[in-house]
């Protein structure tokens, strides 16, 4: 069997992701409510991963917006 | 089947998210606008094969993956490799939290050390084969099915990937810190 930190670290990004068991998740959330440093890894990843989100996102630019409208009309004009 | 008539209004909201995708896998805003035209030129063409009340974004987003591998990947015909070594598991957090010699409670103060360009770039350097289910799943929030069908490849495949790209996109940042000396004791 292994350790409850073992667990928990194997699993982090199941978790995160929303990819895991029942179980396994119960497992892990008991473990994180006794192991800080566990904790500490948790936020820590769960922090990076929204972070990653947040940076990867640009607004369109608004040429490339009106641009794609034109296109559809040009489109739908052409009665594909 | 879907009708023509609403594609505009049913997928236009979804421009947004379609353009910051295409922009982290061509890395170039030109390349980027050319990926999301064509891919809503082909969705708008294909919508009546589109099922109503099913993923709408997952939809589009798979046409974008094809329209950019078909475009820009057809002649990197060896997958590339990201040389790993055996990265640690938990490497940044690890390696960020010897450097400030601070207690676990520091994870937050210790992610503010990274702007988003740092982000975006150590992304950007990730090969097409990392970076894709890291962008599917970190941004976009697929599921790894829904990974797995964009990708063409086994649910195993994109588990790997994934956990090699975040490893290879941590060891990125660890690198930015340390030549930013991020990495002595806190003052």
């Amino acid at each position: 069997m292994k350790s409850g930190c073992d667990h928990a670290v194997e699993y982090i990004y199941h978790y995160l992701d929303g990819e895991i068991s029942w179980t396994r998740e119960q497992r892990i959330r008991w473990h994180l409510r006794r192991c800080r440093d566990c904790v500490g890894a948790y936020d820590f990843e769960a922090g990076l991963k929204s972070a990653i989100a947040r940076a990867a996102r640009t607004d369109v630019p608004p040429e490339l917006f009106t641009r794609l409208q034109t296109l559809l009309e040009q489109e739908i004009g052409n009665g594909s | 089947m879907a009708d023509q008539a609403t594609f505009e209004e049913q997928a236009m909201p979804f421009a947004g998210q379609l353009y910051s995708a295409a922009l982290r896998m061509t890395r170039n805003p030109s390349d980027a606008e050319d990926v999301v035209q064509e891919t809503y030129l082909k969705a708008f063409r294909a919508f009546g094969s589109f099922q109503d009340g099913t993923n709408l974004k997952a939809w589009l987003y798979r046409i974008l993956t094809n329209t950019y591998i078909n475009k820009y990947r057809k002649k990197q015909r060896r997958p590339s490799e990201v040389e790993l070594g055996e990265l640690q598991d938990l490497y940044l957090y690890r390696r960020m939290g010897e450097a400030s010699g601070a207690s676990v409670s520091a994870e937050e103060d210790a992610l503010a050390n990274f702007v988003d360009t740092d982000i975006v770039h150590a992304l950007e350097s990730l090969p097409d084969n990392f970076r894709m289910p890291v962008l599917m799943a970190d941004v976009e929030g697929f599921s790894y099915k829904e990974i797995a069908e964009m990708l063409d490849v086994p649910i195993g495949t994109v588990m790997s990937r994934l956990h090699r790209g975040r490893k290879a996109l941590q060891k990125k940042l660890w690198s930015v810190a340390e030549a930013r000396g991020m990495t002595g004791p806190a003052s």
